[in-house]
């Protein structure tokens, strides 16, 4: 092999690499989105069982109640740049949310949970990939707050703006050390 | 300034109190009680709310509305099935609520004995509870041992001031023993020990776990009651006021059942957030031995201080005698 035949292959090569880098480059560029991810029919929360399996919810609507069916509350769903807290008082008397600002307080095992961000989420989209700073999420049930926030990923159809997202978070602490909170939110994006 | 044994003295009481006072401060480090104190401390505090007979007694009611209810249930689904019709409504029924009541004899059997033997350890609980803080109980060696190496230290460089320090040294002595008594640590402690056996098998990853099956389990049941067996008797044909009068149980469960859920996960909540603080107190020594602790340092402290003295003295009689046996050494010369 000559030396000349060897820098025709190096640039070939370095070429090929370069030129879709530079072509896909500005479209894979993070942009913010700001609005507020409504929550849409398909959105749930799933618990998974620390030994396997998930805690069915016998108040679920869905057919399979391992499904705890959500949607978006009064305040319309999850307001980005926006912490979305539990009023004060945060529960009745009977341990039910009044956190209704994300989601509709919703029944599980007879008691209504709601769901506060106590931290602005942030959210940016990468092609049709987002991603979301949500790690202040939390549940409230039976006057207890869980954290259940994590990094989440998704996807954004620009379209029609329907987005999925979906995350998992094993609990800490509280009668439900171990379990994991599997969510997944789906519905429209109106952006602001 | 003479040092000790130039005025006659022996060093090893001396030193014998220094080791005492490093003991002493040494074994709170050495056994991590300045972080394992605090989460005895914590775990008291946490069980507290639920540690009366009030509230034990509670759970078991808690308890008696899911048996009975499922006692009543089954008998309300047998009832019903023994009619062509009321089987049609029921039948589907019959194998989820007879799976819910095999899980609730498990459940009883298991979470009804933990009750039982919760409330005849309360006695242990609140003898632990009576005690001073767990958070004080590193400071109480601490202290007395870093006086006692002080006043050796004292003794050692200056040997005159060791008359009168000896005296402190007597005193900090007689409040080690002193205290376990002021504090009854010796009907106490083994109180504490006992509730820590009893809490052994409770306060386990392992049994929390069991304990969160079975809320899921009475959760489903709960439902099965409320959204299923009550609809399907109205459904055969009982009213309302039929179904409380044959199954009163059912109703009560559906009353009482947010409050159970009130009851039950906080003390879910306690027992699964003190794991860590419960092994954390049962790696320190058994609490059998903590007067001990107190008392054996505290008796060797006064014996050292007095006895030390006593020596001292006697030397001085033997010069004195010696003297009078020997003019010469009187200094005549």
């Amino acid at each position: 092999m000559t030396n000349p035949f060897k820098l025709r292959l190096i640039a070939v090569t370095v070429a090929a690499m370069a030129i879709p880098m530079v072509a896909t480059g500005p479209a894979l560029a993070a942009q913010q989105l700001n609005g507020i991810f409504h929550i849409g029919a398909g959105s749930y929360i799933r618990m998974g069982l620390p030994n396997g399996g998930f805690f069915k919810n016998p108040y679920s609507k869905d057919a399979n109640k391992t499904y705890t069916l959500i949607a978006s509350g009064p305040g319309g769903g999850i307001r980005t740049n926006v912490v979305q807290n539990a009023p004060s008082p945060a529960f009745t008397a009977h341990g039910n949310s009044r956190a209704n600002s994300i989601i509709t307080p919703t029944n599980f095992t007879g008691i209504l949970f709601g769901v506060i961000t106590t931290v602005p989420p942030t959210f940016s989209l990468s092609g049709d990939t987002i991603t979301g700073h949500l790690r202040h999420l939390y549940a409230q049930w039976n006057k207890q707050t869980f954290l259940q926030g994590n990094t989440v990923y998704g996807t954004y159809d620009s379209r029609n703006h329907h987005y999925v997202l979906s995350w998992h978070t094993t609990v800490q602490g509280g009668p439900f050390v171990g379990y994991i909170g599997y969510w997944r939110l789906q519905g429209t994006f109106s952006p602001s | 300034m003479k040092p000790v044994g130039a005025l006659g003295h022996r060093r090893w009481p001396l030193a014998v109190l220094a080791v005492i006072g490093i003991g002493l401060v040494v074994a709170p480090l050495a056994f991590g009680m300045f972080s394992k104190a605090p989460d005895g401390a914590s775990m008291m505090t946490s069980f507290s709310p639920f540690m009366t007979t009030h509230r034990l007694d509670g759970f078991q009611a808690d308890m008696a509305d899911v048996g009975n209810a499922v006692t009543q249930g089954q008998r309300a689904i047998h009832a019903t099935g023994r009619t062509p019709a009321g089987a049609r409504i029921v039948t589907h029924l019959a194998p989820q609520f007879g799976a819910f009541a095999r899980q609730w004899r498990a459940v009883n059997s298991d979470m009804g004995g933990m009750l039982v033997t919760i409330k005849a350890n309360l006695p242990n609980y609140q003898a632990v509870v009576a005690l001073p803080s767990f958070r004080l109980f590193p400071w109480f060696f601490l202290i007395p041992g870093a006086i006692l190496l002080l006043l050796a230290a004292a003794g050692l460089v200056r040997a005159a001031a060791w008359r009168g320090l000896r005296w402190v040294a007597v005193v900090i002595g007689v409040a080690l023993v002193l205290a376990p008594v002021a504090f009854q640590m010796f009907s106490r402690a083994p109180k504490g020990a006992r509730m820590m056996s009893t809490f052994k098998p409770i306060e386990t990853l392992h049994h929390l776990r069991r304990i969160q099956s079975y809320f899921s389990d009475m959760a489903v049941g709960q439902g099965l009651v409320q959204l299923d067996l009550v609809p399907a008797l109205r459904h055969s044909g009982l009213s309302a006021s039929q179904i409380q009068d044959r199954y009163p149980a059912l109703n009560t469960l559906d009353a009482n059942w947010v409050h159970i859920l009130n009851d039950m996960t906080p003390m879910i909540a306690a027992m699964s957030d003190n794991i860590t603080n419960y092994q954390a107190i049962s790696s320190l020594p058994s609490f059998r031995l903590f007067p001990w602790f107190f008392v054996l340092p505290g008796v060797i402290v006064i014996v050292i201080a007095l006895l030390g003295d006593t020596r001292r003295r006697r030397g001085a009689a033997d010069r004195g005698r010696s003297n009078v046996l020997n003019p010469v050494n009187q200094g005549v010369t």
